[in-house]
């Protein structure tokens, strides 16, 4: 399956794991991204669907490979899906040549602790739960970048900032999970 | 889904009945309270729960238990507190067995029938093993 956010590897490990494993690895996704869960525990093939009914997530497949069996889900909540949002979006790539030309403003929406550990340089960090409260440190000439980790925080920032009338934001996607550039 | 759950018996099977389903519920958003009285108590006693008894004839599961790879008990009581699965033990059962809470798993709290009951009266799933 395309657009596998994180894959999850659970293979040997018998029940409760899967579950437990699964519920672990999608807290770390945003809504609508999506995780693969790779086991060998043939009781998964009713309880990852089962699991995912009941904690609002959407299951979306189960691809068998001999004894491995892959499942998909996609973590649910609000989504942030390009075709729902109007938010204008720019590669990794497209970002990293505009900030080569000059100064650009770009806002890293993740965590504290996800920006220590490296972020783009000159980014500046306003994690995602603070954006409505210190929206007057973000310029509203000019354009604005936004990045997170995949794309999903990114575009939730850009849609609260919207939804105040911002209209000069840009999101950076995938992002910090996919970065080849420079790292401060 | 709030799950209330009483474990009153003190072998491996015992433990991994109670355990499975408390953790599969903490992973499924579940609110998980488990009650452990009588020889329930085994099942979080430091020492005793790194070697409980398989029923007796049937200890030849042992072989299947490390061939499937299912967590030790030691890490399931583990995963359960990490997962806010809350542990309450029976006073009345650790006063007849000379048993103090210190004995017991980190976060295991002490209360009796009444406290169980309060929890459970609106509980969505109550089980007994």
């Amino acid at each position: 399956m395309e657009n596998v956010t994180k894959t999850l590897d659970a293979k040997g490990l018998g029940c409760p794991m899967p579950v437990v494993r699964t519920k672990k690895a999608i807290e770390e996704l945003s809504a609508g991204e999506i995780l693969e869960v790779v086991v060998t525990d043939r009781g998964s093939i009713a309880d990852i669907p089962m699991w995912a009914k009941n904690t609002g997530h959407e299951y979306l497949e189960l691809v068998e490979e001999g004894d491995v069996l892959k499942h998909y889900v996609r973590k649910g909540g609000k989504t942030t899906d390009k075709e729902e949002t109007p938010v204008k979006t720019i590669t990794n790539e497209e970002y990293l040549e505009i900030a080569d030309k000059g100064p650009v403003t770009l806002i890293d929406v993740r965590e504290p602790d996800e920006f220590a550990a490296g972020h783009a340089p000159g980014a500046k960090n306003i994690p995602l739960g603070q954006i409505d409260k210190r929206m007057d440190e973000i310029p509203e000439e000019g354009d604005v970048y936004i990045m997170c980790r995949s794309g999903g925080r990114a575009g939730m920032a850009c849609d609260t900032l919207e939804t105040f009338g911002r209209k000069n934001l840009i999101r950076v996607a995938p992002g910090m999970g996919d970065w080849n550039g420079p790292i401060e | 889904m709030k799950v209330a759950i009483i474990a009153s018996n003190g072998g491996l099977f015992d433990a991994y009945k109670v355990f499975n389903i408390a953790t599969a519920a903490a992973a499924t958003d579940g609110e998980v309270e488990i009650f452990f009285t009588f020889e329930g108590l085994n099942l979080i006693h430091k020492e005793g729960l790194k070697q409980l008894p398989m029923p007796e004839g049937k200890e030849h599961f042992a072989e299947g238990f490390a061939n499937a790879n299912v967590p030790s008990i030691e890490e399931l009581v583990g995963m359960s507190q990490e997962m806010g699965v809350k542990f309450i033990a029976c006073q009345m059962t650790m006063d007849v067995m000379g048993l103090k809470k210190e004995d017991f798993a980190d976060g295991t709290e002490v209360g009796g029938a009444v406290t169980f009951l309060g929890y459970a009266k609106d509980a969505d799933i109550t089980l007994t093993f």
